[in-house]
């Protein structure tokens, strides 16, 4: 063994394992190194105990930190001194001794690399136990074995799921960095296409620019302009108290009632009463799933009619209006965009979209934003994105008191200008030292976004526009990319960390039929759980959590104080599991790159290198955060001189130009009618399109007949993405799992009364949700938060298949999810918004029609579990 | 001195951060002498009750935090054959998990249902609003410390003088003294949603009288831009509502009985002759 090495294997000592101890660890799942909302772990005789909110001021007197407060209307709003934790943070104990846990190498049976490699058994056979030794050994030859055969672009890294937030550990592509040590570095890579707010990206961008993430940027100090000046705040699709969570923590909870405090009426607009709504609207406007945009054109129908829009802001600070008239009062189309018309499309009657629109035009009006839902991530999301900047133009956004309000992002991916609170002195980010995945910083050769990887192996040659990161700007969603690469291979060997394909992608269940393909002849997984894609795996590598291994951490999301910590190592690894840092260690050792890809640093030197590259170092030095073990970043004294969002477009529109052709507001788009000019389904005036090429997945389509159930899926309330889906603690609350009268915890779908009666189901059935891409199993939840005509199924629950690719019984509904991307030419996924029929099962039926999936061992409280995949495996716990 | 909750319905957003914190703190933990190790799973000894209120759109979402109610006349006390539960002096009140023999009586006396039986270890558990944290000199115990809208808190008598003057005990009547002060415990709502049929527009600044017949009060309110009214924290009553607005036909809706959350749905007014006339 090399000494560095050795160097790097040694940790900080868990000499004092009887002794109690505190760690501070980040509980936010952003993953990519951008954490957030410390916690403070408390471990006693090597084992944790508790989980407990972090205090800004343990070690500071809180003047050393500037402590903030927006004052508006009399009432005063400031941060605690603790965070503010989340249950997923509280709860995670579970996670990390999780029955579920890989504890140490396996190999699919079935799975022969000298003979047989029977990929048409992928998500069907099980694993047996192996070593490190004889895992890293099948690994390396196989990496050798394919690069010399079919050359470097063959090996395929998926890096980008849903994992833990690490810095030096990764997850999220350690092996990407490994593989930029091979030679010259070539390989293929996964891309993760801009997911959660697909809507912005396609469509909004090309209203207004809005680098990166088409909502409204600079979003500096807009808390304080809302809290002053705002009469009504909509919340179109959005749940304040789901999607913010596993970023920022409740910051956002905090901020919706003091909004209701300063007397803001909360107005909710989406398919189901959220989680947000359910406590904080005023009032709740039900409407189908993925029709907004017919809504949009309505309201813009009656401001137009009755002049009730701002026609001097548009004619200075927009371009194309008359042709987005045009289409609004059917001078295009013959339709006018009557309330009426959109009443019949949105089951909103017309007159409260009358109200609503009179009730905008003569109101201070922002609209809140938290990703995720079947608004911003259904078919055609580009549409309704477009046409909500368009209503905010017409009654002049920038305005004070009128923006776009993110409940989400803040400080997204680091940047300081996507945070709507008093800003700190620094960003402090831990990005530039992130051992994972690389991609954003530069782009090998060939990359396959995430959303066309099915396409990609099964039906190549593919080509989309964009690299779909979230950084990609505008212009390069006009660039065209093909797989495969001109000179590149295939891709034979695939390796991924943290995968979710299954549970979070579109399409999901088509996503086997490419696991299977005998194109693909490795596969190795690694992943601190048995869950998802890992049932697809060749090889299976087990990964530590956050909480076994010693990192760095910081928060530039939470809303409260940006702030920098040491996370010591808390337990010591559970089962034989290393992390994706080490693991990429043991590979290039093997490979003999070890120096190389170290660049000679032990885990400790890189976490002194996170701090150095964090942005702060110029105001603490590395001695006070090794003594006090958190830093935290002191509000800058400047804050109030940040614009408050695009205050300084409407002021001086000239002078501020956006990054538009017309550096203006476009109701027509120049960019797409220069680039796609006869893309119906995303032509240059946004439209409200049902239907087209790409999607069949309106009520209003032939489809509907069969399918006649829209789903709305949200973010999760009781996971962040893939993850905590196996805790029993969150698996207790009914709005999360529901027991079937097998004693498994079925997924939970909320379903309208008026819907259920019709198919004779009853609350606490289990029902099988479907379409011609497969079917879910789910338990129905009988309530009236869902529009009748709608089901609501939050994504992430874990893929446990009953028929591989068919039938799945963990509630992954994804699985089902639309294929196509958003449209034609936006690269962007399609999975919430879509048409499927639900009915109740008869559970014995399936008991006896599925016997060897069925009664495949899980735990009662925790779900499928480790040894229920594994021959003479035993699951920890 | 005396430790009291003070829970305030109107500021829990259901995060259930509680319910979490209390299963992170006594599963898999053992306090004794406070109390052996919480089952995984059952037990809430502190949970969330969640009450869907009304029908669509009017539909509201309460939840309730439920803990041991730590009883200045607590019945499980004397209910217990073995004496194992004792209040403290500061007022909480707790299951010694040694003397405890299983016998279950504390948990028929319980109006609250707070107490939980592990059969496992074969005792009765509960809410022992972290006592051991108490006197280790935490100011709070788990589940007030994770509440991230301060819909829980915990504390000294003395210093929550207010909270208790108005707050109330999460059941009436059982007299049991709780040292739980519940506010804004929400009562049942009427609503509806007031529209002219013949134009298909909400109507904006109808006058609603809601009359309880029972009692012979009246309260009134005025519509708003959608045509909605709401009359919360209603007593279950009978019930009549009269809806006014110039130049539309009164209507009186009744006999409205609420035994539970009433969305009167849309409520169409019809143009009164004159205004058909003078239009």
């Amino acid at each position: 063994m090399p000494e560095q090495r050795q160097k790097q294997k040694q940790k900080v000592p868990v000499s004092d394992a009887k002794k109690e101890k505190q760690c501070i660890k980040g509980m936010g799942f952003a993953s990519f190194g951008q954490n957030g909302n410390p916690a403070i772990v408390e471990v006693k005789d090597g084992k944790i105990i508790r989980i407990r909110p972090f205090y800004y001021d343990a070690k500071y007197n809180p003047e050393k930190f500037n402590p903030w407060s927006i004052e508006a209307r009399g009432i005063s709003f400031s941060p605690p001194m603790r965070t503010l934790q989340t249950p997923h943070g509280l709860a995670y104990k579970k996670r990390v001794y999780s029955p579920n846990r890989i504890l140490y190498p396996m190999k699919r049976v079935d799975w022969d690399p000298d003979g047989e490699r029977n990929t048409q058994n992928r998500g069907k056979s099980g694993y047996v136990r192996i070593s490190w030794d004889e895992a890293l050994e099948m690994i390396v030859s196989e990496i050798k074995r394919v690069r010399e055969k079919y050359g470097p672009y063959a090996i395929f890294l998926q890096g980008d799921g849903h994992g833990e937030t690490k810095v030096v550990h990764g997850a999220h592509g350690c092996h990407t960095l490994l593989f930029r040590s091979i030679g010259t570095g070539e390989f293929t890579v996964q891309n993760r296409n801009s997911d959660s707010w697909e809507g912005w990206f396609w469509g909004a961008k090309h209203v207004w620019g809005m680098e990166h993430f088409g909502l409204e940027t600079p979003a500096t100090n807009i808390f304080q302009d809302v809290a002053e000046n705002t009469d009504m705040m909509l919340f179109i699709g959005c749940d304040p108290e789901t999607t913010p969570w596993g970023w920022q923590g409740q910051m956002a909870s905090k901020a919706c009632y003091w909004l209701s405090e300063l007397g803001i009426k909360s107005v909710y607009i989406c398919p189901d009463l959220n989680y947000g709504a359910a406590v904080h609207a005023d009032k709740w406007i039900p409407i189908k799933p993925n029709t907004d945009a017919a809504m949009h054109l309505a309201i813009a129908y009656i401001w137009i009619r009755e002049g009730s829009y701002d026609k001097e802001y548009v004619r200075t600070h927009t371009y194309g209006f008359e042709d987005f008239k045009d289409y609004v009062m059917g001078k295009e189309d013959g339709i006018a965009k009557t309330p009426k018309w959109a009443a019949e499309i949105t089951g909103i009657p017309a007159r409260t979209i009358i109200a609503l629109a009179e009730e905008w035009a003569c109101k201070r009006t922002s609209i809140a934003h938290g990703n995720g839902g079947s608004y911003i991530r259904g078919p055609y999301s580009s549409e309704p994105a477009r046409l909500e900047v368009l209503l905010l133009a017409m009654q002049g956004v920038g305005k004070p008191g009128i923006h776009q309000v993110p409940f989400v992002g803040w400080g997204a991916m680091f940047e300081l200008d996507r945070m709507p609170w008093p800003v700190s002195l620094s960003n402090v980010i831990m990005w530039p030292t992130h051992r994972g995945n690389t991609s954003v910083r530069s782009l090998p050769k060939q990359f396959i976004p995430k959303l066309f990887i099915h396409d990609a192996i099964l039906n190549p040659p593919v080509s989309w526009y964009s690299t779909t990161l979230w950084s990609a700007k505008t212009e390069n969603q006009f660039v065209k990319y093909t797989y495969p690469e001109e000179g590149c291979s295939e891709i034979h060997l695939m390796w991924s960390d943290s995968p979710c394909l299954m549970t979070c992608w579109n399409d999901s269940n088509k996503f086997v039929e490419a696991y299977r393909s005998e194109k693909i002849e490795c596969m190795i997984v690694q992943h601190p759980w048995l869950e998802n894609d890992c049932l697809f795996a060749d090889i299976i590598l087990p990964v530590n959590t956050k909480f076994e291994e010693e990192d760095i951490g910081s928060d530039p999301v939470s809303g409260l104080y940006n702030c920098i910590w040491l996370e010591k190592q808390c337990i010591e690894p559970i089962g034989e599991s290393k992390s994706d840092y080490e693991i990429a260690c043991m590979v290039a050792e093997k490979l003999g790159i070890y120096e190389k890809f170290t660049e000679g640093k032990s885990i400790q030197d890189w976490i002194k290198t996170a701090f150095e590259n964090a942005n702060v170092s110029h105001m603490v030095s590395w001695e006070e955060l090794v003594k006090n073990e958190y830093w935290v970043v002191p509000t800058n004294p400047e804050w109030k001189k940040q614009p408050r969002g695009i205050y300084n477009f409407y002021k001086e529109p000239g002078k501020n130009p956006l990054d538009t052709p017309s550096g203006k507001i476009e109701f027509y788009s120049q960019n797409l009618a220069k680039h796609f000019p006869d893309d119906k389904e995303r032509p240059p005036v946004p439209h409200w399109i049902p239907y087209g090429e790409s999607h069949q997945e309106s009520l209003e389509c032939e489809r509907a007949k069969k399918y006649p159930m829209l789903v709305v899926s949200n973010h999760p309330r009781w996971g962040v993405h893939a993850m905590h889906d196996d805790i029993s603690w969150l698996r207790e609350i009914k709005t999360c799992k529901i027991k079937g009268i097998d004693g498994y915890q079925y997924h939970t779908a909320w379903i309208h009364p008026e819907d259920a009666a019709r198919r004779n189901i009853a609350d606490g059935d289990i029902v099988k949700i479907y379409n011609e891409r497969g079917a879910v199993l789910c338990g129905a939840w009988l309530t009236e938060r869902i529009i009748p005509g709608s089901i609501s199924v939050d994504h992430g629950a874990k893929y446990d298949p009953v028929v591989t690719g068919e039938l799945d019984r963990g509630g992954a509904i994804n699985t089902i999810t639309p294929h196509n991307p958003l449209s034609k030419n936006a690269s962007g996924m399609a999975t919430s918004g879509f048409l499927v029929e639900i009915e109740r099962v008869n559970l014995d039926e399936l008991h006896k029609l599925y016997p060897e999936a069925m009664k495949r061992p899980f735990h009662k409280d925790a779900g499928p579990i480790f040894s229920a995949f594994t021959f003479g495996g035993k699951s920890n716990g | 001195m005396g430790k009291v909750f003070v829970i305030d319905i109107a500021k829990c957003n259901g995060c259930y951060n509680c319910q979490i914190a209390c299963k992170d703190e006594y599963v898999g933990n053992d306090w004794t002498p406070y109390a052996k190790p919480q089952p995984d799973t059952g037990h809430f000894w502190t949970g969330i009750e969640e009450i869907e209120r009304g029908t669509i759109p009017k539909v509201k979402v309460a939840y309730i935090p439920h803990i041991c109610q730590h009883c200045d006349d607590a019945p499980c006390i004397p209910a217990c054959r073995e004496k194992a539960i004792y209040k403290r002096e500061d007022g909480l009140v707790i299951i010694d998990p040694v003397k405890c023999t299983g016998d279950r009586n504390c948990i028929d006396a319980c109006p609250y249902g707070a107490i939980f039986f592990n059969w496992d270890l074969n005792i009765s558990q509960k809410c022992t609003g972290c006592a051991h944290l108490i006197d280790e000199g935490w100011k709070e115990p788990r589940c007030v410390e994770v509440c991230p809208t301060e819909a829980l808190k915990f504390g000294d008598e003395v210093d929550f003088a207010s909270s208790i003057s108005v707050g109330a005990p999460l059941i009436p009547d059982t007299g049991t003294k709780p040292r739980v002060y519940y506010l804004n415990i929400p009562g049942k709502f009427i609503a509806g949603a007031v529209y002219d049929p013949e134009d298909d527009r909400c109507i904006k600044g109808a006058e609603v009288v809601l009359q309880n017949i029972v009692a012979n009060e009246e309260s009134n309110t005025v519509t708003d831009i959608f045509g909605d009214f709401w009359f919360e924290n209603l007593k279950v009553a009978d019930y009549r509502i009269l809806i006014n607005k110039d130049g539309y036909l009164a209507r009186t809706i009744e006999p409205i009985v609420n035994t539970r959350d009433l969305n009167l749905g849309d409520i169409g007014l019809y143009r009164s002759s004159s205004a058909q006339i003078s239009k």
